[in-house]
Order: structure tokens, then C-alpha cells, then sequence
């Protein structure tokens, strides 16, 4: 292709993808009192109104929430199965990648269907946040498990030897060597969770406690019944809290890749 | 310091005997090196001085007391990797400091040491690089001095010239030989190229499929081997038949062959009569004119190498000979050639299969 045709090329696909966010955005800050595009004047006053929605504002708090301990929970189990998968799995290799990624080939609704059955046989039922958390852990742990596992398929084992030789202990050459070491998977892992886990609607549908609300279904109730700007509002919000958690992880954490 | 003691060590996996019942007894600051093709067992061996490896049977003994229960990290063993393996997220600085902190080893003493061993490796300025910071002959010297800071009982070398090229290879061999000296650990070094272990060990342990074939010092090795294999693996070799025609006294036998007859070095004993393979090394054989005595023959080919000139010798009775000169004859290809072989040139391998 040549380069001029190749520029309008990339330019029509960024298009593509960011111009839904953009008409979002500028919807967000209509004057009008209905969801229109191009606003119908500038004004922050849908913001006001959904900064003082006491639903939507416990809706937020439930979802960064959810999406919080999911993260904690999905990183620790997905950093741990990937740390077998790699070591020792052996011959059970194969089967193993495909169990930690089946959530992943399933529809989710079917997952979300076989949960519910199982919180209300083992009596946990809807009554907690148990359930919706186990779904949103499924869901999250092949992202975290993909991100890790492939951070490990990198990490030379006569790194672990040499630590053995200068004298470290199992879990010295974990926290020393290992875990610096594939520190980028893990935290990558990590983001991908907490995003799904802030914007997966189906699962928590399925599963959420009566009276709970996450902020994807309290927005799909609401559409239901207005269609205000404020929903552009809600999703502005949502968007600007997601690019929030990637830039503060990667500020606090160190997302680079080391140099190697 | 130390003397390692390694006393009918086998390692199997599944049914393969990988290491099959070696001993081999390395003084305190000693050199040796295992020498082998792959698949020899040698670095099995290594892992298993490590700790990297279980020992299916056997001791090894550090100064008496039998490590084989020992983990790795409770050996005091300082290693190289083929591959280096420096921690790539610390600087030269950490990596060293890494084993000196497993050890709680103060701060001032610790500055001192690895102050003290870069000296030793030469990498005075260079202890806040990153490995990737550093050239391979400097990334290899990183891994000595980290494997030596700590002050182990034992250094063990897994192949680690392998990945440089051939100029510094042969420059890291007499650094590596030097500061072992000086500072007169005992070391046990991996390799299978001949050169290397020979300019580098105070005695070389030849392995074949697991087993031990030779243990001797590197003249030992390459003028005395123990059998034909031996031979080929530590250099170039002719092989002549010859027929015993008396015993000689003193571990010589008399040999006659298309050299005449010679009073040969060997290590067995043969019958009056009994055909025999001696050995011949290509560098012990004198090319001269035609006609001036010895066996006759034709040069096939002529290798020029700078230090060394390599002929390829066709004998008028139908053997061919691989000969090594210095450069300062001159003799074509196609030119009939006599072929001198001194009697302290020759080794009695054994029996003529």
C-alpha cells in the first residue's frame, strides 16, 4: 500500500474506534434535556445531576468496589495457576491452559446461568456479594492467567539456579528474582481484570443482590425509563475513571518493561 | 579450603544411566575439568556437585562430610552459567550484593568485597551498569565475580566460554586459569572442547555415556590416552597397525610397522605376534624429500592454517596420514614425500579390532 492510502487507512480506523467515545463525551455535556448528538449547547449540568444521583453514585462505589477485590483475588489465583502451568504442569500442559481459558470460550451468560444455579444449591444464594464476586473472578482469571503465563514463558530458569547457588531460600528467589521479574505480566493481568470486572454487565445481572446494583446495570435500568444526557455523563465518568486506574497503576507500580 | 569427594555417583532417569558410578577425588584448589561429547553426563554431574540434580546413588563428600542431602542454597558453592544468568533487573552492584545479603553480611564488609573482587574481574567502573549494559566477555566476568564474592567452598563453570566468540574465548581462558590460581579455589569446569580444557585444568576427567574413560593431567590425557575413543576426543589422530614382535621392558613393547620397528609406550601388555593400533599424533610426524629414508608416500593435500601447515599423506602401502608442520617447509600438493615418525610419536592404544 502506499503510504498516503496507508495514512487515510489508520486514520479511518481510529475513527472507528474512538468516535463512539467521542460523540459520548460531547453528549455528556448537553444543555438540552434530551441524548443528542451534536449538544445542543455546552453545559456541565448533567454532571451536577449525576453527581447528586444517589443511586448511580452507590451503583459507582459497588462497581470500583467489586472490580477491587475481584482484582485481588483473580491476580493472586491466576498469577499462582500460571506459576504451575509454566513449572510444573508437565503433561497435563494442554489441559490446563484450556481449563484457565474456558471462561473465556463460554458465553458468559451460560457461566453466569451454572453460578446461579450453584450459590442458591451450596445456600449462599444473592443475599451477599459472595456470588457476584466469584463471577466476576471467572471472568477476570484468564486475562490475569494469559498476561503471567506469558511473562513466565520468558523467565530462565538458570536465574532460579543462580539464585539456589548464592544461597536464597524458595521464598527469597520469589519475592527477589521472580516476581520483579514478571512483574509487567502480573500488573498487566491485573488491569485487564479490574476493567472487565468495572464494565462486565451479564455476570453481575445474574448474580447481583437484590437492592445492589453495579454501575452498567444501574445505566441500563435508567435507560430503560429516560434518556437524559446524563447516561453520556454516567459513561464519561466510567471512561475517565478507567483511564484513572491504568495511568496510577503505571505511575505506582512501574507498568515498563524492564530493561533487559 | 576444600577437597571434593565424589564416590560412586549415579544418576538415572527412568532406565538411562545418565551418570553411571563415577569417583573422582579433586584436591583442595584444584583444577579439574569434565570433558566429554554431549550427552556425556559431565553437566549431570556438575548439577549434582550443585545440588541443582539428586544423586540417584553415591556420596560426594565436601572436606569428608557428604552433601547429597544438602539443597542447593545451603552448599556454599559458587557457579557460572553457560548463559551467564545475571539478574537483569539489578545493576552489577546488586547481582553481587545478592549473595553477600543471603549471608548477612554487614554493609562496610560487603562494599569491600565487591569492591575488591570487580578489582580482581576488572570492571572497576562498572557496578551501576545493567547486564544488558555489558558486552559478553563483561557480562561472563560479572557472573565469576558474583559466583566468587561470596567465597565458596567450591566454583563450578558450567560451559561458560560457550557463547563467546573465538578471540576472547581463548583471552578468558587464561583470565579464568589465573585468577583460580590466585585466589586457589577449588573448581570443577564443564566443557566439551578439548583446547579448553587442556590449557585450563591441573587434570582432565574424560566421560563417554555417563562413564569415566580417563582421569589424568592434560599431557597424560593427550599422550598417554586409555583407549581409541579417548584419542580422537582430545585431538587428531593417526592410527597405524602395527605386530608386537617383543616385549621391551619398563612398559615399552616392540612394535613393527610401516615405520619400521620401534619401541612403543604402553599401558598393556600384548603376546609376541599380537596385532596391535598404535597412535600416531599428526604434529610427532617428520615430512622430508623423497628418497631419505622412512615410509614413501605422495601428499594428496595441503592446508595452509598460518601457524601450522595440515598435509594429507597418501604411504605407497595404501594408509593415509594426517600431518601437522610449522610453516617453514615447503613441500606442494603432488609431491612424493618420506615420512618420518619418531618412536616417542607413537602410543600403543591396544589389541587391532
Amino acid at each position: 500500500m502506499k503510504r498516503p492510502v496507508f495514512t487515510l487507512y489508520c486514520l479511518l480506523v481510529y475513527a472507528f474506534l474512538l468516535a463512539p467515545i467521542l460523540v459520548v463525551v460531547g453528549a455528556s455535556f448537553n444543555a438540552g434535556n434530551f441524548l443528542t448528538f451534536p449538544p445542543q449547547g455546552l453545559s456541565p449540568r448533567w454532571y451536577v445531576t449525576f453527581f447528586h444521583n444517589d443511586v448511580f453514585m452507590r451503583a459507582i462505589r459497588t462497581s470500583l468496589w467489586v472490580a477491587a477485590v475481584a482484582t485481588v483475588i483473580s491476580g493472586t489465583i491466576g498469577t499462582m495457576a500460571a506459576l504451575y502451568y509454566v513449572q510444573h504442569a508437565g503433561r497435563w500442559k494442554e489441559a490446563v491452559r484450556i481449563a484457565m481459558l474456558a471462561p473465556l470460550l463460554l458465553p458468559e451468560v451460560l457461566t453466569a446461568i451454572a453460578l446461579l444455579f450453584f450459590v442458591y444449591a451450596i445456600g449462599i444464594g444473592t443475599t451477599t456479594m459472595i456470588g457476584m464476586i466469584a463471577g466476576h473472578v471467572l471472568i477476570t482469571l484468564p486475562f490475569v492467567f494469559i498476561n503471567v503465563s506469558a511473562s513466565l514463558e520468558s523467565f530462565d530458569p538458570s536465574w532460579d539456579m543462580a539464585a539456589r547457588s548464592l544461597g536464597a531460600d524458595r521464598l527469597t528467589r520469589f519475592r527477589r528474582i521472580m516476581l520483579p521479574l514478571i512483574k509487567p505480566g502480573v500488573i498487566g493481568g491485573a488491569l485487564f481484570a479490574f476493567i472487565i470486572s468495572f464494565d462486565t454487565f451479564t455476570i453481575s445481572f445474574m448474580l447481583k443482590g437484590i437492592g445492589t446494583s453495579t454501575l452498567p446495570i444501574q445505566l441500563f435500568d435508567y435507560l430503560r425509563t429516560n434518556f437524559t444526557p446524563e447516561a453520556a455523563a454516567v459513561s464519561t465518568v466510567s471512561i475517565v475513571l478507567t483511564l484513572v486506574v491504568v495511568i496510577v497503576s503505571e505511575k505506582v507500580l512501574g507498568l515498563r518493561i524492564h530493561r533487559f | 579450603m576444600t577437597e571434593v569427594s565424589i564416590e560412586r555417583l549415579t544418576k538415572t532417569f527412568g532406565s538411562a544411566r545418565a551418570v553411571d558410578c563415577i569417583s573422582i577425588r579433586i584436591a583442595d584448589g584444584e583444577f579439574i575439568s569434565l570433558l566429554g561429547p554431549s550427552g556425556c553426563g559431565k553437566t549431570t554431574t556438575l548439577k549434582m556437585i550443585a545440588g541443582f540434580e539428586e544423586a540417584s546413588e553415591g556420596a560426594i563428600r565436601f572436606d569428608g562430610k557428604d552433601v547429597v542431602n544438602v539443597p542447593a542454597e545451603k552448599r556454599d558453592i559458587g557457579m557460572v552459567f553457560q548463559n551467564y544468568a545475571l539478574f537483569p533487573h539489578m545493576t552489577v552492584d546488586q547481582n553481587l550484593a545478592f549473595g553477600l545479603e543471603m549471608r548477612k553480611i554487614a554493609k562496610p564488609e560487603m562494599r569491600e568485597r565487591i569492591a575488591k573482587v570487580l578489582d580482581m574481574v576488572q570492571l572497576g567502573g562498572y557496578s551501576d551498569r545493567y547486564p544488558n549494559q555489558l558486552s559478553g566477555g563483561q557480562q561472563q566476568r560479572v557472573a565469576l565475580a558474583r559466583a566468587l564474592v561470596i567465597e565458596p567452598k567450591i566454583l563450578l563453570l558450567d560451559e561458560p566460554l560457550a557463547n563467546l566468540d573465538a578471540k576472547l574465548r581463548e583471552e578468558m581462558r587464561v583470565f579464568i586459569r589465573d585468577l583460580q590460581r590466585r585466589v586457589g579455589i577449588t573448581t570443577v569446569y564443564v566443557t566439551h572442547d578439548q583446547a579448553e580444557a587442556m590449557t585450563m585444568s591441573d587434570r582432565v576427567v574424560v566421560m563417554f555415556g555417563g562413564r569415566i574413560a580417563q582421569i589424568g593431567a592434560p599431557s597424560d590425557i593427550y599422550e598417554r590416552p586409555e583407549n581409541l575413543e579417548v584419542a580422537q576426543f582430545v585431538g587428531q589422530v593417526n592410527l597405524v597397525k602395527g605386530t608386537i614382535t617383543a616385549a621391551a621392558g619398563a612398559g615399552k613393547s616392540r612394535v613393527a610397522s610401516v615405520f619400521g620397528e620401534v619401541a612403543v609406550d604402553s599401558r598393556t601388555d600384548h603376546a609376541p605376534g599380537a596385532t596391535v593400533t598404535l597412535s600416531l599424533r599428526p604434529e610427532a610426524i617428520e615430512l622430508k624429500a623423497a628418497g631419505q629414508g622412512g615410509a614413501q608416500g605422495k601428499v594428496t593435500a595441503r592446508y595452509y592454517s598460518g601457524s601450522i601447515i595440515d598435509y594429507r599423506i597418501a604411504l605407497d602401502s595404501g594408509e593415509t596420514l594426517h600431518v601437522q608442520t610449522f610453516p617453514n617447509i615447503r613441500i606442494a600438493e603432488g609431491d612424493r614425500v618420506s615420512v618420518h615418525a619418531p618412536a616417542d610419536g607413537f602410543w600403543l592404544l591396544g589389541a587391532a579390532k
